[in-house]
């Protein structure tokens, strides 16, 4: 009872949750964006995540090649993360542990920031460019050019949100900073 | 321990250019396709008309106008063919009434409710209008002896599924004949 004691106080439980919790974002990527983007009613929608980015147009759904690479990217990276988080969690004072945490903490953040920076810098592209307001947040009715047709105006109504995957990945990347911030302490643990 | 970081960051290295390169490999005779799937131009060809339908028929006039003297209203019926690979709902529709003719302002006009068209099919549409009394004087003084009068419906404003759509003067202009409220036979 006091070896299973022991041995349960060697587990980061910080980079346990945080590990599993990564494998479960990545699957649940896959079915729910982290951010979606509607245009009108329901005529055109983006889905997009680090994992799994989709656009709806009337009945057809379609990615872009590039995104797709981006998305695989994103996907081996995190997979990678979490099952480094989940080795270093269970035996956390090995040698090979502190190199698997080193690897494995930031990427789930490092994701959720580069996810939340490619989409400020997506609109502000727009914006500049094109001077359509996107919205990350709620609903706005923005303007669009039409190429060669002076005198007609196209107002789109834009309705976008960060979904609750998003906020599961927020979690998830917490949770692998905190296991990082609670190392020193599990590697203290006395030998059982 | 330095193997393992060494691992670690071959492993991110690989991760990072496999689907990078393989993708440039893929489209390295069509590099724009990278950026613009096939679905895409697909999508404009259906839109911009590619079945020979351009989307953007005008509606067509259907029956007799009618007209309530005592509010100035009238009530005039249009058929229009959605010919999108959708289906569209037509939320709102207002706009100017203009005499053809001499471009006197009459009134205005818009949808009296929501029309729901499925793709391909035809739906009915209802507008009303109502005319100012410098228009009934128009129509007194310059169309006195016609039973019916040309008008053209202009600065059209249209929300179709969300989407709203303003032509300005001169921009698709809706003709059509309303009875005429001075007309005393």
């Amino acid at each position: 009872m006091k070896c299973v004691k022991g041995l349960l106080a060697k587990i980061n439980w910080f980079g346990f949750a945080g590990g599993a919790l990564t494998i479960l974002v990545i699957v649940v990527s896959l079915f729910y964006p982290w951010w979606q983007l509607t245009v009108g009613d329901d005529l055109m929608k983006i889905n997009a995540s680090p994992v799994n980015t989709n656009f709806g147009f009337l009945d057809t759904s379609f990615t872009i090649p590039f995104i797709w690479a981006l998305n695989v990217i994103g996907l081996l990276t995190l997979l990678l993360s979490g099952v480094a988080m989940l080795i270093y969690s269970v035996m956390p004072a090995k040698s090979f542990a502190k190199p698997l945490l080193d690897f494995g903490y930031k990427k789930p953040l490092f994701t959720f920031l580069f996810f939340v920076i490619g989409l400020v810098v997506v609109t502000v592209i727009l914006q500049a460019v094109l001077s359509i307001n996107l919205p990350l947040m709620g609903s706005a009715t923005s303007t669009v050019p039409i190429p060669f047709a002076s005198g007609v105006t196209l107002r789109v109504l834009l309705s976008a949100g960060f979904q609750w995957s998003f906020w599961l990945a927020a979690v998830a990347a917490g949770l692998c900073i905190a296991a990082r911030l609670y190392h020193g302490k599990v590697v203290a643990v006395p030998h059982v | 321990m330095d193997k393992i970081r060494l691992l670690l960051t071959v492993i991110t290295i690989l991760i990072v250019v496999i689907p990078i390169v393989g993708m440039l490999l893929a489209y390295q005779g069509n590099l724009l396709g990278l950026f613009i799937p096939p679905e895409v131009n697909e999508i404009a060809d259906d839109l911009m008309g590619g079945d020979g339908d351009n989307g953007m028929e005008p509606p067509t006039m259907v029956g007799e106008p009618q007209y309530d003297e005592a509010s100035h209203t009238f009530m005039v019926t249009f058929e229009y063919k959605n010919s999108f690979p959708v289906d569209i709902t037509i939320k709102s529709l207002s706009g100017n009434i203009e005499c053809a003719e001499h471009g006197f302002p009459l009134g205005n006009a818009s949808l009296s409710e929501p029309v729901s068209i499925d793709a391909g099919e035809t739906g009915r549409m209802t507008v009303l209008g109502t005319w100012t009394d410098e228009a009934i004087s128009h129509f007194g003084n310059m169309h006195g002896d016609e039973e019916t009068v040309d008008v053209v419906l202009v600065d059209m404003a249209v929300d179709i599924s969300g989407i709203q759509i303003q032509l300005d003067q001169n921009q698709m202009e809706q003709g059509m004949q309303v009875p005429n409220p001075a007309y005393e036979g």
